[in-house]
């Protein structure tokens, strides 16, 4: 099959703004030139791209085998490709404006380890073929070549409604940044003026006035970017995938198979907690489909109980209870801060022996009296639990982020500990999932517990994480045998799930 | 740079046929490095692998089957999952498993290098700077001796610290000076091994076998310091132990 012939004005369009870069640095070189030439060289221009978009579009070909989805693509140099329907992780639809009024969409498959890039981008099809490619996919990947009734079983696990949409939009915001914006606007522009010139120290009363608009500022915007992002949010369960549907210029519309989830991660950041609101990530080993640099938000935000609940429902977690670092890694960290406050005072005393600009410079040390509360907050959010089936932890003040890994999941298990945790006997354990997770990762970390309970717990993960990989075979072994029967309802490649609630 | 077999340079005739031998009977694992790091017998050993001479050879274990422990794959998973149920596999594993061992001492030699290089590039910025300044210069001198002396001490520490050990189910790593990490990786959860050698591990007979997982952090897991020969020697025991434990890949 054939990309959709509406893609190629769309893609022209798209070059459209290189075409116009390329004019102007043309208009520049080329000194006097009329109107007319340039309107010329803009109508050539269009039409060799015009050429080559056709041109790539007509040798873009997919192909559903029996087991894989073959791409054939490439003008000059010809590319196959063969994706094996069962390691593909997501199929995600995505649709901006110009899109949705040409009728087309584009549709990405990720698999496992692609990296930076998709898998595959088909750049563009019709939406009904979008739809019938990602519903396709899905039922391949399950194996069932038998067609079903579709949306039969969709199964609404989450809806967005308004009240949570305006809570989204005013917690969305990066409190960290904010916080470090501020701190900058008020105690740096003042210095800074007044350094420049004198003249300017009128800065010293609008420093402050700066920092509140700029902080104003960045919180509508992220705001507005976080509404726009996820408005008409929908999560859905479709047979044995997670779907979602949110966006309202860019539509996104994804599929998260239950079968390839890697972890679970609630994270609430300060805001959204003091109202007691939070947001579910659900992880695969796929990259993040819609958002370059973080991983999917399943659910964006609702009441922590909804989001505990809905976690429920992937993963049976129970009611988890944290157990607590030491009062010894408090300790710690008001001896961390106190050095990060030592060093400052150092660096402001060291900037006024050198250039006397700083006379009050020892009023820096003042900062410690935040030390204490800080120290506070850091270990008090600090915690982990591991039963039977899965290892939780959390951390983090300013966004507190619980990491949910089944022993299944694991990958590697690592107990690391540093100069500063040896003297006080800490350790942290760091359980490597395969998830792609941006910065922070999926990886599971338990900071600062006793060190001869991080020994233990990693010795005792590595344990369950075989025992769940012999229980997991055992099953596997059995539902072969069962699969002459007629099919369970229940996931064959994941007899951990509880049932879920479509079923 | 993969397992160059044995085309990678640094071997002598009587190892490449050695090589060889081993390549045919894979299934008996040489003896190796001991734990203190000192040279093995390996290049005098004779080149009969079928019976391993538990006198000399602490690390494989004498009870050897005469058939592959690892012909597995023509019994039935199921048969294999109640065998490692009962523990009867314990026998043929442990023949792949290892004591702690610590790295070949000359790779201390390719890190103090490595850090001298790095102390002298830093001390010559920080000298350059404190001519900038107008400052004495010696404090720069000064500089780069503390950087050497401290980069020499974190070299020895360095490889005290470093082991590793091949166990029943997993590989275990310790590393680390100023933050000490301790490292399982199931070989279910090995994707793939590669052993490299930078110019300087080569001119040093030295050789890095780097163990991939899917995991976010697989690359980090790199055993660096090892002989050519036994670098390979763990590469194949890595792969057969990850081919045995038969994981579906979880992703």
């Amino acid at each position: 099959m054939n990309l959709d012939y509406r893609s190629v004005p769309y893609r022209i369009l798209e070059n459209a703004t290189r075409i116009v870069g390329f004019l102007i640095i043309g208009a520049f070189s080329g000194g006097s030139r009329s109107v007319t030439s340039l309107a010329g060289l803009l109508l050539v221009g269009m039409v060799l791209v015009g050429i080559w978009e056709a041109a790539e579009v007509q040798a873009y070909e997919y192909r559903i085998d029996a087991d894989t989805f073959d791409i054939y693509s490439g003008v000059v140099s010809r590319r196959e490709r063969e994706i094996p329907f069962d390691r593909i992780q997501n199929v995600d639809i995505a649709q901006n404006v110009v899109q949705r009024a040409l009728g087309i969409a584009e549709v990405r498959l990720e698999t496992a380890g692609g990296g930076g890039d998709s898998e595959a981008r088909l750049q563009y099809v019709s939406r009904q073929e979008a739809n019938r490619l990602q519903e396709l996919i899905s039922k391949r990947k399950q194996g069932d070549v038998s067609e079903r009734d579709p949306g039969a079983r969709n199964d609404i696990l989450f809806e967005l409604d308004r009240r949570e949409l305006g809570i989204l939009g005013v917690t969305s915001a990066n409190v960290r940044l904010l916080g470090l914006l501020g701190g900058l606007f008020v105690i740096a522009s003042p210095v800074a003026a007044d350094q420049i010139s004198p003249r300017l120290s009128i800065l010293l009363l609008l420093g402050p006035a700066f920092a509140v608009a700029g902080l104003i500022l960045l919180w509508i915007a992220s705001g507005v970017q976080a509404v726009l992002r996820y408005y008409g949010f929908r999560l859905y369960r479709h047979d044995e995938e997670l779907r979602y549907k949110r966006g309202l210029l860019q539509q996104y519309d994804g599929t998260i198979p239950l079968s390839k989830i890697q972890t679970l991660m609630i994270r609430e950041n300060l805001l959204a907690r003091s109202v007691g609101y939070g947001s579910l990530a659900i992880e695969t080993a796929g990259y993040a489909p819609g958002q370059s640099d973080s991983v999917e938000s399943a659910v964006p935000i609702a009441k922590r109980e909804r989001v505990l609940e809905l976690a429920r429902t992937i993963e049976d977690i129970g009611d988890p209870e944290f157990e607590r670092a030491p009062k010894r890694a408090r300790t710690r960290y008001v001896a961390r801060y106190t050095i990060i406050v030592g060093l400052l005072t150092a660096i402001a005393g060291g900037v006024h022996l050198f250039t006397d600009a700083v006379p009050l410079w020892f009023l820096t040390a003042g900062l410690w009296i935040l030390v204490p509360p800080a120290a506070h907050l850091k270990w008090k959010n600090i915690g982990y639990t591991a039963d039977e089936n899965y290892i939780i932890t959390q951390s983090g003040f300013w966004t507190r982020r619980t990491t949910i890994v089944p022993y299944y999941r694991v990958q590697t298990v690592s107990t690391a500990q540093s100069v500063f945790q040896r003297r006080r006997d800490l350790g942290t354990l760091v359980v490597d999932t395969a998830t792609s997770g941006g910065f922070w990762g999926g990886d599971a970390v338990a900071l600062d517990i006793d060190i001869e309970e991080a020994e233990e717990l990693r010795e005792q993960t590595h344990d369950r994480f075989q025992r769940s990989l012999e229980q997991r075979r055992l099953r596997l072994l059995r539902g072969e045998r069962e699969r002459v029967e007629p099919r369970r309802a229940t996931s064959e490649t994941e007899p951990d799930r509880r049932a879920s609630p479509a079923e | 740079m993969t397992d160059g077999g044995d085309g990678v340079s640094g071997d002598g005739p009587d190892r490449l046929s050695e090589d060889r031998g081993e390549r045919t009977a894979p299934q008996s694992p040489t003896p190796r490095v001991d734990s203190t790091g000192s040279e093995s017998q390996g290049t005098q050993r004779p080149a009969d692998h079928s019976t391993p001479d538990s006198s000399t050879d602490r690390l494989s274990n004498s009870n050897a089957a005469p058939e592959s422990p690892l012909a597995e794959p023509t019994r039935g998973r199921l048969a294999r999952e109640q065998a490692r149920a009962t523990g009867l596999e314990r026998g043929p594993i442990s023949e792949y498993t290892t004591e702690r061992r610590s790295l070949d001492s000359a790779v201390q030699i390719q890190w103090a290098s490595r850090a001298v290089i790095l102390a002298a590039v830093l001390g010559a910025i920080l000298t350059g700077a404190l001519a900038g300044l107008d400052a004495p210069v010696q404090f720069g001198l000064v500089g780069i001796g503390v950087l050497v002396a401290l980069s020499v001490v974190w070299v020895v520490m360095s490889y005290r610290i470093w082991c590793y050990q091949i166990r029943d189910d997993s590989l275990y790593l310790e590393r680390g000076v100023v933050t000490h990490v301790r490292t399982i990786v199931p070989y279910v959860r090995i994707q793939h091994v590669d052993t490299s050698r930078s110019a300087l591990e080569r001119a040093l007979g030295l050789s890095t076998l780097v163990v991939y997982t899917a995991g976010s952090r697989g690359a980090d897991v790199s055993v660096p310091g090892l002989k050519p020969d036994e670098a390979r020697d763990l590469q194949q025991r890595l792969k057969e132990l990850a081919i045995e434990a038969d994981g579906d890949d979880a992703l």
